[in-house]
């Protein structure tokens, strides 16, 4: 093995961790006296109405909004433009001015992937890093399984006595990673991802937001140019509802001329949004609702808002991560994904497993997204078994705080490939190297 | 089919024929309990494949769904901003990949075709995976048990046999083991004052590797080591003792953790074939976004009451066998 073989050149010090998601990218720096809290640069490049064009960071530029268009190098979680991407990447590491300048022959590259890659796209990846770049040492991992490499237990707040040791990788996790592209079960053992029982979703952020363009752009005015606008809405005004059939009911304008006492009053579920109008507002508010208020803003012209109320919309829309079928997809929901992927383990593992559920990803920001986890877990598992879902404090970073801890453990030492390695046995060898993994043995 | 008896009287199946006529509404889906025919399992299938699914409605749903991943709201061509300062030199297999105009749709086509002619699915990638994966892995270091787990062999065979096979002598260890269980609890509730303190570690010890039932140890994951919470009265109870499933070996969990990654494709979760229909579809109302129940009787398209129907109807378009 490359681990034992007498080394000249010293292991890097500085590592550079990348989180490549589909929406955003989160890279910092790991170095061994001092981890930099990670960038989050959003991983497109964009237009907006008047033609100009952003690239990653510059979004942040970007005052107005409407009608942007965006071109990503990521497709259903994987990187498959790697011309987009290297631009992006170019900016933000490589460039004499970029912020967050990385000498790659100087240093480890950690970069997070999604499991169940295309080798294609896998071999891709190693050859840009390599022959493109010259990291002096790289390692492409499977982002959920970085996460077992945070303090775990601390996240469920289990109560402990101040010398526990807590031992990394976390001994037993689900990890439930639901993104940008998709929703993904992986269970964790010892910091090997049980690769049998990984279980994908097709239903992710951006699907979400689509679903929501499409019900406003039914039920309202046509947003379908609108997609960072209806993103924005999304986050603030979505939630998981706790009780669907209840919280539809109170949303029911009736049938005609009822006058529903909780659709007048809107029940605490409608909300109004009051849309930026590009000129003096370039981000959406959202409001508590005002019976009336959409209607005299429209016909009497008095403020020139376009108010949206929110109703069904707000709750519907995560309702798709537990409910597929409700726009035809035939996969099963959320927790049925759980209960698939554990049927593929042995009972023996169950309780470990279903004790020690995280969810990380953008989705898990979603209100009440954990407790409808638990909930619809609790009807389906035994009775005896404890389930505890929680999650961090900031699912977004999560996994890259997690690549983060996995830098400076010693596993990334006997994972990682140097440059010497790649040009000595070729990609096929590293591309083995990395699906072999950690492999099982005595010293864990 | 077995409806318990009942008749149907009005046909399931719908036409939309010109004009209008009294239709049976049968719901999106109706569980059958027991599927009478066998074979034409997949046209007869619950769910979304039911008659109220033509082909023409499930392409539109196929569409709607892919115009739901899609990153923007109509095609836009963005091109790249031109730099200065970028011609280095690079490899072909760089530039090869950069100028690559392939989408993600193409190379999972191109990887469907290596699956179907037999590669193995990750191509080269995993050819060899296992060979490297034994070279990788040291093998199991036979973990020397600590000495406090020297005796919990005798539990490590019992938990073993339970597992592989319910062979009579496995029943028979099985319940020697619960016998021990239901014995040792006597020995432990007479709290002796005056035992010498090695014998009472010693007994300590045997309650805790014998009687909590604690998973084997294995060099994977290993026994719990700290000391069992407090004994209760309640725990000799039949009615509130609990399961512990069979802990699985190490060899099962070193196969788990090194085995190789799923296929792209068969990491998608979907229905198995005996679960599918285990829920019914949900319908709502196009209009609205409310339950469904009430079906437009040109186009079939659900909405809730009266009013979003009018809506509907508005803009309802439909030539007879479009």
């Amino acid at each position: 093995m490359a681990g034992q073989k007498s080394r000249i050149v010293a292991p890097p010090t500085t590592t550079l961790v990348i989180d490549n998601g589909g929406d955003t990218i989160k890279a910092g720096f790991v170095k061994p006296d001092h981890t930099d809290q990670p960038r989050i640069i959003p991983n497109c490049i964009a237009r907006d109405r008047h033609n100009k064009v952003y690239v990653g960071a510059e979004l942040e530029k970007c005052k107005d909004f409407g009608e942007i268009a965006f071109r990503r190098p990521v497709e259903k979680g994987f990187i498959v433009s790697w011309e987009v991407q290297k631009e992006i990447w170019d900016r933000a590491f490589f460039d004499d001015k970029s912020p967050q300048k990385c000498n790659p022959s100087e240093t480890r590259l950690i970069l997070a992937e999604q499991p169940n890659s295309l080798p294609a796209l896998q071999t891709h990846c190693d050859q840009i890093v390599f022959e493109e770049y010259g990291f002096a040492s790289y390692y492409r991992g499977i982002g959920p399984t970085f996460n077992s490499y945070q303090d775990i237990q601390a996240i469920f707040h289990t109560p402990r006595t101040a010398d526990t040791i807590v031992d990394f990788p976390a001994e037993i996790i689900l990890l439930i990673d639901s993104g940008y592209s998709s929703t993904i079960v992986t269970p964790i053992l010892r910091g090997r991802p049980l690769q049998q029982a990984i279980r994908r979703l097709d239903i992710g952020g951006k699907l979400m937001t689509n679903y929501l363009t499409r019900l406003l752009s039914v039920r309202h005015f046509d947003m379908r140019n609108e997609t960072y606008v209806v993103n924005e809405m999304k986050e603030a005004a979505c939630y998981v509802s706790l009780d669907f059939k209840g919280d539809l009911d109170k949303t029911w304008k009736g049938t005609r001329g009822e006058r529903r006492e909780d659709y007048q009053t809107g029940a605490g579920i409608a909300k109004d949004y009051i849309l930026p109008d590009s000129h003096t507002r370039f981000h959406g508010v959202l409001q508590e609702y005002e019976p009336g208020a959409s209607t005299r803003a429209r016909r009497g012209g008095l403020s020139t808002d376009d108010i949206l109320t929110l109703r069904n919309e707000r709750f519907v829309i995560p309702e798709l991560l537990f409910h597929p079928s409700d726009i035809g997809m035939r996969q099963p929901g959320l927790a049925d994904l759980v209960m698939q992927s554990l049927s593929a383990l042995p009972v023996g593992l169950w309780p470990g497993l279903l004790a020690n559920i995280v969810v990380v990803g953008g989705n898990a920001k979603l209100d009440n997204f954990i407790q409808r986890l638990q909930m619809e877990l609790l009807e389906r598992v035994p009775a005896e078994c404890v389930v505890r879902v929680a999650r961090p404090e900031d699912p977004v970073i999560s996994t890259w705080l997690g690549a983060s801890e996995f830098a400076q453990h010693a596993h990334a030492e006997r994972l990682a490939v140097t440059k010497q390695d790649y040009e000595e046995h070729g990609a096929g060898w590293v591309a083995r190297k990395f699906a072999a993994g950690l492999g099982v043995d005595g010293g864990l | 089919m077995n409806n318990f008896g009942v008749i149907e009287v009005a046909g399931i199946q719908t036409k939309a024929t010109p004009g209008w006529a009294y239709v049976p509404d049968t719901g999106p889906s109706v569980p059958s309990l027991q599927p009478a025919n066998r074979k034409r399992a997949a046209r007869n299938l619950l769910g979304l494949t039911l008659s109220d699914l033509t082909a023409r409605q499930e392409n539109k749903l196929r569409k709607d769904l892919e115009a739901l991943s899609r990153d923007n709201g109509r095609d836009v061509n963005i091109a790249i901003p031109p730099r200065k300062g970028r011609d280095k030199k690079q490899t072909p297999n760089v530039r090869r990949i950069l100028q690559s105009q392939k989408t993600f749709v193409n190379y999972l086509d191109d990887y469907g075709a290596t699956l179907a002619d037999g590669g193995n699915g990750s191509g080269s990638a995993s050819a060899n995976a296992s060979a490297v994966q034994t070279k990788a892995s040291t093998p199991v270091a036979a973990a020397s048990p600590a000495p406090t787990t020297m005796t919990t062999t005798t539990t490590t065979d019992v938990e073993i046999s339970m597992n592989t096979s319910m062979t009579k002598r496995g029943v028979a260890a099985a319940k020697r083991a619960a016998a021990r269980e239901k014995t040792a609890p006597v020995v432990e509730d007479v709290e002796m004052i005056d035992v010498p303190e090695e014998k009472q570690k010693e007994e300590e010890e045997k309650e805790e590797e014998e009687e909590e039932g604690y998973p084997a140890d294995g060099s994977i994951l290993p026994a719990y080591k700290k000391k069992p919470p407090q004994k209760h009265p309640g725990d000799e109870d039949p009615l509130l003792v609990s399961v512990v499933p069979p802990f699985p070996t190490d060899e099962e969990l070193k196969s788990l953790m090194t085995a190789l990654p799923l296929s792209y494709f068969d990491a998608r979760a979907t229905w198995r074939e005996e679960e599918e229909g285990r829920y019914p579809v949900r319908v709502f109302c196009e209009v609205c976004g409310y339950w469904g129940r009430v079906k437009c009787i040109k186009c079939g398209v659900r909405v809730c009451a009266l009013d979003c129907l009018e809506s509907h109807k508005e803009e309802c378009v439909t030539r007879y066998g479009l």
